[in-house]
C-alpha cells in the first residue's frame, strides 16, 4: 500500500506551529515511516503536487492574495485539509490587525513607527500581493480538521498526523485540545 | 418537598429550588457561566439550558424553579448542539485571544466550557469591533473585549459588596460593563475590594498583581484569617514559591461570607517596606548588625536590674500580634518585670470606653450577623467605606431591600451617596446628638423601653446648637430610629477615641430605647480598631501611653507601622528596644532591633470585633536570621531567669469582654 502524501505550508503564521511540529523529536521519524512527506517550508519542494496529496496542512491565516492562492491551492490538491494552530483556526495575533484595518496598519508599519527612516512610504511594486482583512482558513476554503494551539504541542500534532496516517478520524479532546 | 426527574434520576427538592441547583444536589453537572452560588441566579448566559419534558423550548436551568412531576434532560442531542451554538455565539461576539490571555490554560471558566464541548474553533468570526479597556484602576483591568456579560462582577459589587459601582450601559451586542455614569474605574466609587475580579469567569478583569505568575493549579492555597483589620475575614491564601500571589475571600468564611477589601485583598501584596532580616545594636551611634546572642543579652542586662522598678520599663505591642504573643508580652512585662506602663500601640482609643462600660454591664454588644435583618443602620463616627469596609458591605448590600442608612459623624462624605439621612457633626457633638435623640423619641412618646427625661426641650435645644442640624431633620432621624423594626447602631473611633464611658452608655441607652437591644437582639456593634484590639483590651492593654521617666522602653511593633505621635514620645527614651519586622523612623532611633515575623510567617489566634476567636495560619517561611515574636520574649524571659507560664486563654477571660466570645 502506497504510504498517504502530505503537504504542509505556511502562510501568515510565525512559523512556530512548525517549529512545534520538529519538536516531536524522534517521533518524526515514525511519522516518515507512515506518511510520504511531500512539499512543505522547511523542504525542497514548495507546492503540493499537482496530482494530488492526501493530507494538507496549513499553519497561519489569510492576509493578503497570496496567501489566498496558496490555500486555495492546497485545498485543491488535498482530499483533507488541516488548518495547524491559533491563526489557521481563528485568525490569531496577526487578526488584531482587523481592528484598525489595513491602511492604518501599513501606515503604522511603514510610515509612522520611530524605526522608520524620514520619508519611508508604503510598499507600492505592482508585484505585490494586495493585503486584505485577516482571516481563519476556514473562512476562505473549507477545512476538515481545526487544531488550535500556540503552537499546538508536538504531541497534539504527532496525533493528528498518525491519526490522520492510519486513516482514522482526529478527535481533539481533554489533554489534546489546548487553545494557547 | 416537590419530586421531579433529571436524566431518568428521580430525586426530591424543596418547593422553589432550580433545576441547576436540584441537579448539583444530585450530583448531575450542568454547564453555567453566569451562575455563581453566592449571587442571585440572573439567566444571562444560557449555557446552563435543559430540556423539560412538554415544555415549548429549552430552558435554563438557573432561574426555572422546580415543579412537581417535573422531567428534565440535561444530555439530549439537541441540548449538546443548542449548546455548542451558544458557547461559540459567546465567542464570536467578543474578541477572545486565547493565547496571551492571563487565565488562559486553567483558571478560565469560558475556555473550560468549551474544553468540554470539545469545541476546536468558533464558526463566526467576531464583528472586529474594538470594545473599551479600562486601565484606570491600581488594582485591576477591565477588558470589555474578554467580557461575556455574565453581570457576576455587577451582581457581586451590588449583591456582596453593596457598593453598587458597577452596572452596563448601552443593549446587546454594544453592552459594556462600566463603573457608576460611564467614568474610568479608577475614579469611580469603586472601593477596590476585588469582589469583582474573583468571581470573573474570563480573563476581562486582570488582577494586576497575579496576572501571568501562574494559575490556581500551580499555588498551594492556604485558608487563613486577614489581620487586616479587627472584622477577621476568612481568606484563601495563594502561594508559590514561598511568596503571596493572591488573596481571596473563603465564602465559607464563619464572619465574611466571602466579602473582603481593599486592604485584605491587595495590601498585604504591595508591601514596600524593607524588611530587617538581623538583629542591629547601637555601636557608637550607628546601628551595626549583630547576632542574635549579642543583641539578646546586652538587652537583658539592661532590662534585668530594671525588673520590680514601676517606672523602669515601659513597654508597647501591636494589635496586629496573634492573642498568644500579646498575653506573652503582657506576662512578661507587666507581671514579671512589674512595669506599670504596659499597653498596646491603639492604647485603648478603638476599645477602652466599650470596655470599661462592659466591665458594669457585661456583654452588650451584638454580632455582626445582626446586620443581615437589619431595616435600619444607625452609624456613627464609623467610615465604613474606608475601614472596615466588610462590616459596611454586610448592610449597604441591603439598602435596595429597603433597609435604609442614617450616617453621622465629622466626615460624612464617603457614605452620602449611600445615605438615607446625613448629619455632619462637630468635635464634641456626640453626647448632645445622641442625648437629643433620646428626648425626641421620649417626647413623642415612641420609645421600646421606658425612660424618663426631665427636660426634653432643653436637651433637643442642645443637640440643634451643638450639630448644626435643623429641629426638623433631627425629629425625623429620631422618628425613623423609633419605627425601625430591626434598628442596628453601629459606632467607630468617631466615638471611642473620646474614651467616654458615658457617652458608650448614652448610645446604649439609645439602642435600648429604640428597640436595637432588647432581651432577643444586640443590635449595638463597635467595629473597633486593628485585628486584635479586643484581645489586647481583655488583657488590659488599653492604656494611653504616657512615658514617665522610664529608663527603657520596649516596642513589640511586629509588622505594623509606627505612628508619628508614637516614634516622637520613645525617642526620648534613654534606652529602645525595637521588636520590628521593617524599617522605620522608629528603628532608626532604637538602641537594640529585634527582626521578627510577618503576619504570613507566624500562625495565632485572633478575637475580633464581634467575639469570633480564629486562627490565622502560618503561610510563608520566615527569613533565616528572623525569629517568631513569641520566641524573642520567651528568650528574654529566660536570660532575666523568668518563667512565662500564663495560658492565654485564660488571661482573656480576666476581664468581661463587651461581646459574647465564641
Amino acid at each position: 500500500m502506497n504510504k498517504p502524501k502530505v503537504s504542509s505550508d505556511w502562510i501568515c503564521g510565525c512559523a512556530g506551529c512548525h517549529m512545534s511540529l520538529l519538536d516531536m523529536d524522534e517521533r518524526i521519524l515514525k511519522v516518515l515511516e507512515l506518511v510520504e512527506l511531500r512539499s512543505s517550508p522547511i523542504t525542497d519542494m514548495k507546492e503540493p503536487d499537482e496530482s494530488g496529496v492526501d493530507v494538507g496542512i496549513l499553519e497561519g491565516g489569510i492576509n493578503n492574495t497570496a496567501n489566498e492562492e496558496v490555500a486555495i491551492k492546497m485545498r485543491k490538491r488535498a482530499k483533507i485539509l488541516v488548518a495547524l494552530g491559533d491563526c489557521a483556526v481563528f485568525g490569531g495575533v496577526p487578526a488584531m490587525r482587523n481592528f484598525c484595518g489595513v491602511e492604518a496598519a501599513l501606515k503604522q508599519a511603514y510610515v509612522d513607527a520611530d524605526s522608520n527612516e524620514p520619508g519611508s512610504q508604503i510598499p507600492n511594486d505592482p508585484e505585490l500581493a494586495t493585503m486584505t482583512k485577516v482571516r481563519a482558513v476556514h473562512e476562505v476554503v473549507p477545512v476538515d480538521y481545526n487544531v488550535p494551539g500556540c503552537p499546538p504541542d508536538a504531541d497534539v500534532i504527532f496525533y493528528v498526523l498518525a491519526e490522520l496516517a492510519q486513516g482514522r478520524k482526529p478527535e481533539l479532546k481533554d489533554e489534546l485540545l489546548h487553545w494557547h | 418537598m416537590v419530586q421531579i426527574t433529571i436524566n431518568e434520576k428521580k430525586i426530591e427538592v424543596a418547593e422553589g429550588t432550580t433545576i441547576l441547583r436540584a441537579a448539583q444536589m444530585a450530583g448531575i453537572h450542568i454547564p453555567t457561566l453566569c451562575d455563581h452560588k453566592e449571587l442571585t441566579p440572573y439567566g444571562g448566559c444560557r449555557l446552563c439550558i435543559v430540556d423539560v419534558e412538554k415544555w415549548r423550548v429549552p430552558m435554563a436551568a438557573c432561574t426555572l424553579p422546580v415543579s412537581e412531576g417535573m422531567v428534565v434532560h440535561t444530555e439530549t442531542e439537541a441540548i449538546k448542539k443548542s449548546r455548542e451554538f451558544i458557547l461559540s455565539m459567546l465567542f464570536s461576539e467578543r474578541n477572545h485571544f486565547c493565547p496571551f490571555c492571563q487565565v488562559s490554560g486553567g483558571d478560565c471558566e469560558f475556555q473550560n466550557a468549551a474544553y468540554d464541548e470539545d469545541m476546536t474553533h468558533w464558526p463566526i468570526q467576531p464583528g472586529w469591533n474594538n470594545f473599551k479597556v479600562d486601565s484606570s484602576h491600581p488594582y485591576f483591568i477591565l477588558d470589555n473585549n474578554r467580557c461575556i456579560l455574565c453581570r457576576r462582577c455587577v451582581r457581586a459589587c451590588a449583591e456582596l459588596t453593596g457598593n453598587f459601582t458597577l452596572s452596563v450601559a448601552e443593549r446587546g451586542a454594544a453592552s459594556t460593563i462600566v463603573a457608576d455614569t460611564d467614568v474610568p474605574l479608577g475614579e469611580s466609587t469603586c472601593i477596590k475590594c476585588g469582589m469583582c475580579v474573583q468571581v470573573c469567569p474570563t480573563g476581562a478583569l486582570i488582577d494586576r498583581g497575579s496576572a501571568y505568575l501562574g494559575h490556581v493549579k500551580d499555588f498551594e492555597q492556604i485558608k487563613s484569617v486577614c489581620v487586616g483589620c479587627s472584622v477577621g475575614c476568612s481568606v484563601n491564601i495563594m502561594i508559590r514559591n514561598n511568596h503571596i500571589v493572591r488573596i481571596e475571600g473563603d465564602f465559607d468564611g464563619a464572619v465574611n461570607h466571602g466579602l473582603l477589601c481593599e486592604h485584605g485583598r491587595y495590601h498585604p501584596t504591595a508591601e514596600s517596606r524593607k524588611r530587617i532580616t538581623t538583629p542591629q545594636m547601637r555601636k557608637n551611634g550607628k546601628l551595626e548588625p549583630v547576632s542574635w546572642e549579642e543583641a539578646l543579652s546586652a538587652l537583658t542586662d539592661k532590662l534585668q536590674p530594671l525588673a520590680g522598678d514601676k517606672n523602669g520599663i515601659a513597654a508597647i505591642a501591636s494589635t496586629r500580634l496573634p492573642v498568644e504573643a500579646l498575653a506573652m508580652f503582657k506576662e512578661l512585662f507587666a507581671d514579671k518585670f512589674q512595669g506599670a506602663l504596659v499597653t498596646s500601640t491603639e492604647e485603648g482609643i478603638p476599645t477602652a470606653a466599650t470596655s470599661s462600660f462592659a466591665e458594669k454591664n457585661g456583654a452588650f454588644e451584638g454580632k455582626l450577623e445582626v446586620l443581615r435583618s437589619a431595616d435600619t443602620v444607625l452609624c456613627i463616627g464609623a467610615n465604613v467605606n474606608r475601614s472596615h469596609m466588610v462590616v459596611g458591605s454586610m448592610f449597604k448590600r441591603n439598602l435596595p431591600k429597603g433597609t435604609r442608612l442614617i450616617n453621622i459623624g465629622p466626615d460624612t462624605s464617603e457614605l452620602d451617596y449611600l445615605a438615607s439621612t446625613t448629619i455632619t457633626t462637630k468635635p464634641g457633638s456626640d453626647m448632645a446628638l445622641i442625648k437629643g435623640f433620646q428626648a425626641i423619641i421620649v417626647k413623642e412618646g415612641l420609645g421600646r423601653s421606658p425612660m424618663t427625661i426631665a427636660d426634653a426641650d432643653l436637651l433637643i435645644e442642645q443637640a440643634v446648637s451643638a450639630t448644626g442640624a435643623s429641629r426638623e431633620q433631627l425629629s425625623q432621624t429620631a422618628q425613623t430610629l423609633a419605627r425601625s423594626i430591626t434598628p442596628v447602631i453601629i459606632f467607630g473611633k468617631g466615638i471611642t477615641a473620646q474614651r467616654d464611658e458615658n457617652l458608650v452608655e448614652e448610645i446604649y441607652r439609645l439602642a435600648v430605647l429604640i428597640g436595637a437591644v432588647d432581651s432577643e437582639r444586640l443590635g449595638l456593634i463597635s467595629v473597633k480598631g486593628e485585628a486584635n484590639s479586643l484581645a489586647a483590651s481583655l488583657l488590659g492593654l488599653d492604656t494611653a501611653f504616657k512615658l514617665n521617666g522610664q529608663k527603657a522602653v520596649y516596642v513589640a511593633l511586629g509588622d505594623d507601622y509606627a505612628s508619628k505621635s508614637l516614634i516622637e514620645r520613645v525617642s526620648k527614651a534613654p534606652y529602645l528596644v525595637a521588636q520590628a519586622c521593617y524599617e522605620s523612623d522608629l528603628t532608626e532611633k532604637a538602641d537594640v532591633v529585634l527582626p521578627v515575623t510577618i503576619w504570613s510567617e507566624q500562625e495565632g489566634h485572633y478575637i475580633n470585633l464581634d467575639g469570633h476567636m480564629q486562627k490565622a495560619q502560618q503561610v510563608l517561611t520566615a527569613p533565616e536570621n528572623v525569629r517568631d515574636n513569641m520566641a524573642v520574649f520567651s528568650e528574654v524571659a529566660k536570660r532575666a531567669n523568668m518563667a512565662l507560664e500564663s495560658d492565654w486563654q485564660e488571661a482573656i477571660l480576666e476581664r468581661k469582654s463587651s461581646v459574647s466570645l465564641n
